[in-house]
């Protein structure tokens, strides 16, 4: 490391008798302030809690949606037996215009 | 630090447990700490109050991150010196330093280190506070920062390592890069001087 210029150092030993005395006390609710926005500033985003509301709402829709699977069964599985009957005669139909040919 | 019984282990667990008292009680406890700090490298224009609220927002964000492998005090310093240089950094353009802007006792100071080799009176020792002020704001703010902490605070390049967290080879690469700048500023002034 070079030496500081002589200029320089006669210059910073005159700089260094000037004392800095004024007060280091926080100033009046400096603290209560400060501490209030980092406590509020660590809160999380609302995009972190929409996200969170979102999973929430995922498991209660697949919930209800299981729940009213269970409930309509047996409607459901009276519609899918009459459309297998259906199916069946579009079978026959089709049988038929083959066999004519 | 004013108060030497202060529990600062136990005040850092409650404040991770998110203890608003506690976080006061550190904030008053470091304040002298980091108004030191911002108070000795504090750029222009810049509110000394906003500067060390932003300082202890950042602590406060960082907090989960201290591991205590360094005493609180120095991991604190670290914040304030990087937001001081942060700060300096986003000024951009340094004011050039022109005779023309010194007060009438400021020139007659500078005249006189730059002519004669006398000691600067004590009389004088505000201008020339002033003075080196303006010279330091001449050079590049990592420069400036480890300059004034070694010629004016007088601090060793350890405590200058262990305020800045820069290795002592950098402290002393910045330190040397600043001196020479200084002097080049020097000759400069002095040539304008006689022109």
């Amino acid at each position: 490391m070079n030496t500081p210029d002589p200029r320089w150092e006669r210059l910073i030993a005159a700089a260094r008798q000037v004392r800095d005395e004024r007060d280091t006390a926080a100033p009046y609710g400096f603290a209560t302030r400060v501490a209030a926005r980092a406590f509020a500033a660590v809160e999380p985003p609302f995009s972190a809690l929409l996200a969170r509301l979102s999973w929430r709402a995922l498991g209660v829709a697949a919930l209800i949606a299981l729940a009213s699977i269970a409930v309509n069964y047996s409607a459901i599985s009276s519609v899918s037996s009459g459309n297998a009957e259906d199916d069946s005669a579009s079978i026959e139909l089709v049988n038929e215009i083959v066999n004519m040919s | 630090m004013a108060d030497e019984t202060f529990d600062l282990a136990g005040c850092l667990e409650r404040v991770r447990r998110r203890d608003q008292a506690a976080a006061r009680e550190l904030v008053d406890h470091l304040y002298p700490l980091v108004i030191r700090i911002v108070r000795a490298h504090l750029p222009r224009r810049v509110s000394e109050e906003d500067l060390a609220q932003e300082i202890f927002l950042k602590m406060f964000t960082r907090v989960e991150q201290y591991k205590g492998n360094v005493p609180f005090t120095h991991w604190v310093s670290r914040i304030a010196v990087t937001t001081c240089i942060d700060q300096l950094r986003a000024q951009k353009r340094r004011p050039e330093f022109r005779w023309a802007d010194l007060s009438e006792n400021e020139a007659e100071v500078l005249d006189n280190v730059l002519t004669s080799e006398r000691d600067v009176a004590p009389d004088d020792a505000l201008a020339a506070h002033e003075l080196v002020h303006k010279l330091l704001d001449q050079l590049k703010p990592e420069d400036r920062m480890v300059v004034q902490m070694l010629d004016l605070e007088q601090r060793s390049i350890a405590e200058i390592s262990q305020l800045t967290g820069w290795n002592q080879s950098l402290v002393k690469v910045r330190a040397f890069r600043a001196r020479g700048k200084l002097k080049k500023l020097f000759e400069e002034l002095k040539r304008k001087e006689k022109s």
